[in-house]
């Protein structure tokens, strides 16, 4: 299990994923994506992971949200296994995944369908999500009228809209611009705090992991398993320029394999 | 369950509630023969008859009028779709004669060629014609700019960009044209037949109407699809060899 | 339809004209060629009359027909014919294809002899039909309605087996209940094939109409007038009679042309 955890309870974590495996059947071949993953998410917390191409990061959401329920081992959530999915849990796809034949607003709108709230409260909340992500004067454009980064905008608004406990992240900030991904960081460590949220960020970027998390989980390739699980003892407020930040950065593209440039050396210094 | 069976489970009880309609005599034979009589109606043209010369004429007058029109077809849909002058002049003449059905045409075909070979595979000829220009020119048209780029960063002369990389391209577009005229002059053929002819599979549908002798019109109805069938196949086996580079449809 | 990116160099004169006449004007330039060269065969009397008569005959035999004649009691019939039949044909055949489609039991029980049964060619039905309805109007409808059937069925069988797997996962983690599903996701991402489905069943439904007023008994209707300019050997009205054809049919891939825009909006950018 993790032992990254020595000053904290087990007993509060509130999601398990218990010597988890998957082998998919590719054209009669068999792949193994992930092989014997476990770690622990308390409430509240922010966990990130990172890793290559291809070593099942979005396979590993996947499960959690339970699309697929075939594999070995066990996600538990509150102790009991995940079977299907559920409102608690909000996911933003690797694709944005919004359906084209419903507005921006409409799209958001459908996460509510199963909420049981009254209309116009549906409405109210749809109005608010668009403006959390900057996107209230798109209410009725198409996903087609979109860019790339403003699909995956109202696909956060989408996942957000529930309020869940969980928000599942699959590189949300991936198609966007250099500054507004630092925009939306803000305004996602501002969400989960706000919001209680625990969430669980997949990224390919070193420095939005430690941005971002609490604790960053390192997968390795071939199979997919954990390299290790890094703490982030920093502030709350976090400094993207300071040595801290920066140290901890380089150690974690060591582990994937980078090695840090002189210049981010002689910055860390 | 496995799939061939629950594939067979319907046919069976159709097959099986027209047994028994017909032995109960549910409805007159007039509307709907016993199975018995349909399979001796067909083993008595097949025998008896020449089912087979049947089968021949039809298949000759699908594939010269297929034929024929396919070719022309090819030849005018890459005109218009090379050329827009071309495309300018005769698409707009050529999409008002092609929205009208082609079985249309055969009162007035008749009149100008009589009511023989020439009819059939004139007609047919039109209807394989159009999907295949419609195909043809789409495809070319379609044919993604990038890749024309492309070739023109290859420094290709136009008959390398055509021969190279817009033909290629638009091959899958052609084969829709082709595969639709072909259902085409299929479904004209019969038409063909049946209005006028003294030989073929749609001449014994009719004959099989005149005489009210259902089972002979449903044992040919059967004959119809198998061959259909098979022609289908055909063009599909070869469809498949041409386009081997692209991904399987999944 | 696209045309190609950058226009070439045109000749000068062409610019004096305006752009949106352009198309129209050449398009019209090989006609009125034709119908010089009709005139002059006409004129000159190479081929008798009664076998090729003069485009001004032609045209006056148009005014009598509107004007006396049963002429538009025909198109009336023929229309309706079409349409009655279309309305029976194409409904049943988007639902029956609907039902194969969404259900994986409906599509293994009914889609192969469905598609055996696609392999007969549709006039092979029509003495069947006339034996079972009649030569009459019963029977004329039965064979357009179907003709409409088929290619409604297919186009929607085929679209909605189709959905996307990833619009159907969204479904899923949105835990979209099955008519949700159905409204939201599997209708909207089926419709553009069942758009087309409904085309080419018009203009199967057209095509069957002029088939059966050719093949069963004679009644008002442009089929009809075919035949009668065949047995009384007047090629002015066969030519009438196809050009009232050729303008329907383009006013009928217009409708429904028109109709695929309305419904696919989110398409557009
Ligand atoms: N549905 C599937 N069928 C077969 N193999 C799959 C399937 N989904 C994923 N895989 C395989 O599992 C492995 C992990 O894929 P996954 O999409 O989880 O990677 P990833 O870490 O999210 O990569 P990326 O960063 O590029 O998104 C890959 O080898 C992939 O080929
Ligand atoms: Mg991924």
């Amino acid at each position: 299990m993790t032992d990254a955890l020595p000053d904290r309870s087990d007993a509060i974590a509130a999601l398990e994923i218990d010597r988890v495996g998957k082998i998919f059947d590719v054209a009669g071949r068999r792949v193994e994506a992930l092989r014997d993953i476990s770690f622990s998410v308390r409430t509240g917390e922010f966990v990130a992971i990172v890793g290559a191409s291809g070593c099942g990061k979005s396979t590993l959401l996947r499960l959690i949200l339970g699309l697929d329920t075939d594999y070995q081992g066990e996600v538990r959530l509150d102790g009991r296994r995940v079977k299907k999915p559920d409102l608690n849990r909000g996911i933003v796809f690797q694709d944005h995944r919004l359906l084209p034949w419903l507005t921006a607003e409409g799209n958001v709108a459908a996460a509510l369908r199963r909420s049981g709230l009254p209309k116009s409260e549906r409405r109210q909340l749809v109005a608010e999500h668009l403006k959390l992500v900057g996107l209230e004067n798109f209410a009725d454009a198409w996903p087609a009228q979109l860019s790339g980064g403003m699909s995956q905008r109202v696909a956060i608004a989408r996942a957000l809209v529930n309020r869940p406990r969980f928000l599942l992240l699959d590189e949300p900030l991936g198609a966007l611009d250099a500054l507004t991904r630092l925009r939306l960081q803000d305004e996602l460590a501002r969400i989960v705090r706000h919001e209680g949220t625990t969430a669980l960020l997949v990224t390919h970027d070193v420095d939005e992991a430690v941005f971002l998390a609490d604790r960053i989980i390192v997968l390795q390739p071939d199979p997919g398993r954990i390299a290790r699980i890094v703490e982030v003892n920093l502030d709350a407020h976090r400094d993207r320029s300071a040595p801290a930040f920066l140290r901890l950065r380089d150690e974690i593209l060591g582990t994937l394999g980078v090695r840090p440039s002189p210049r981010a050396i002689a910055t860390a210094a | 369950m496995s799939r061939l069976a629950t594939a067979l489970l319907v046919p069976a009880l159709l097959f099986g509630l027209w047994s028994v309609s017909a032995a109960q005599g549910w409805l007159p034979e007039q509307l709907l023969p016993a199975p018995t009589a349909v399979w001796d109606a067909l083993a008595e043209t097949a025998v008896g008859g020449d089912l087979s010369a049947d089968i021949l004429i039809s298949l000759q007058r699908v594939g010269e009028g297929f034929a024929l029109g396919a070719l022309a077809g090819l030849g005018f849909g890459g005109a218009i779709g090379l050329s827009r002058t071309l495309r300018a002049l005769f698409d707009p003449l050529f999409l008002l004669l092609a929205q009208v059905p082609p079985l249309a045409w055969i009162p007035l075909v008749i009149l100008a060629v009589g009511i023989d070979e020439a009819m059939k595979v004139t007609v047919i000829a039109w209807a394989s014609f159009v999907p295949v220009v419609l195909g043809v020119a789409q495809g070319i048209r379609d044919v993604p700019e990038p890749l024309r780029e492309l070739g023109r960063a290859l420094t290709f002369d136009p008959w390398d960009l055509v021969s190279r990389i817009v033909f290629p391209a638009a091959v899958p577009a052609i084969f829709t044209g082709l595969r639709e005229g072909l259902a085409n002059a299929w479904q004209t053929l019969v038409a063909a037949e049946l209005f006028a002819s003294s030989e073929g599979l749609g001449y014994l549908i009719s004959l099989g109407r005149q005489l009210f002798q259902l089972d002979l019109v449903l044992a040919m109805v059967l004959v119809l699809g198998i061959v259909g069938l098979s022609v289908n196949g055909a063009l599909a086996l070869v469809e498949r060899r041409l386009l081997r580079w692209q991904a399987p449809a999944s | 339809m696209s045309e190609i990116a950058c226009p070439p160099a045109r000749p000068a004169w062409r610019l004096a004209l305006p752009p949106t006449l352009r198309p129209v004007l050449s398009g019209l330039v090989v006609p009125v060629l034709l119908i010089g060269v009709w005139q002059v065969i006409a004129a000159a009397h190479v081929v008798a009359p009664y076998i090729l008569p003069s485009p001004a005959a032609v045209l006056a035999r148009f005014r009598v027909e509107l004007a006396g004649g049963t002429f538009r009691g025909d198109v009336v019939a023929s229309l309706s014919r079409a349409l009655g039949g279309f309305a029976t044909g194409a409904p049943t055949g988007l639902a029956f294809g609907l039902l194969l489609g969404l259900s994986r039991l409906a599509g293994r029980l009914f889609g192969p002899i469905f598609l055996a049964y696609r392999q007969i060619a549709l006039f092979a039905w029509v003495p069947l039909l006339a034996m079972w309805f009649g030569g009459g109007e019963a029977g004329k409808l039965a064979f357009i309605a179907l003709a409409a059937f088929a290619p409604a069925a297919v186009n929607a069988w085929r679209a909605a087996a189709a959905i996307p797997a990833p619009y159907r996962e969204l479904s899923k983690a949105l835990t979209l209940g099955r008519l949700d599903h159905l409204r939201l996701v599997a209708l909207p991402s089926a419709l553009p094939g069942m758009l087309t489905g409904l085309r080419s069943s018009l203009i199967h439904a057209w095509l069957a109409t002029v088939g059966a007023e050719l093949f069963l008994d004679i009644a008002p209707g442009l089929g009809g007038r075919l035949n009668e300019g065949r047995d009384k050997f007047e090629v002015d009205l066969m030519i009438v009679a196809l050009t009232v054809l050729a303008i329907l049919g383009l006013g009928f891939s217009q409708l429904a042309a028109t109709a695929e825009r309305q419904s696919l909006r989110w398409r557009r950018r």
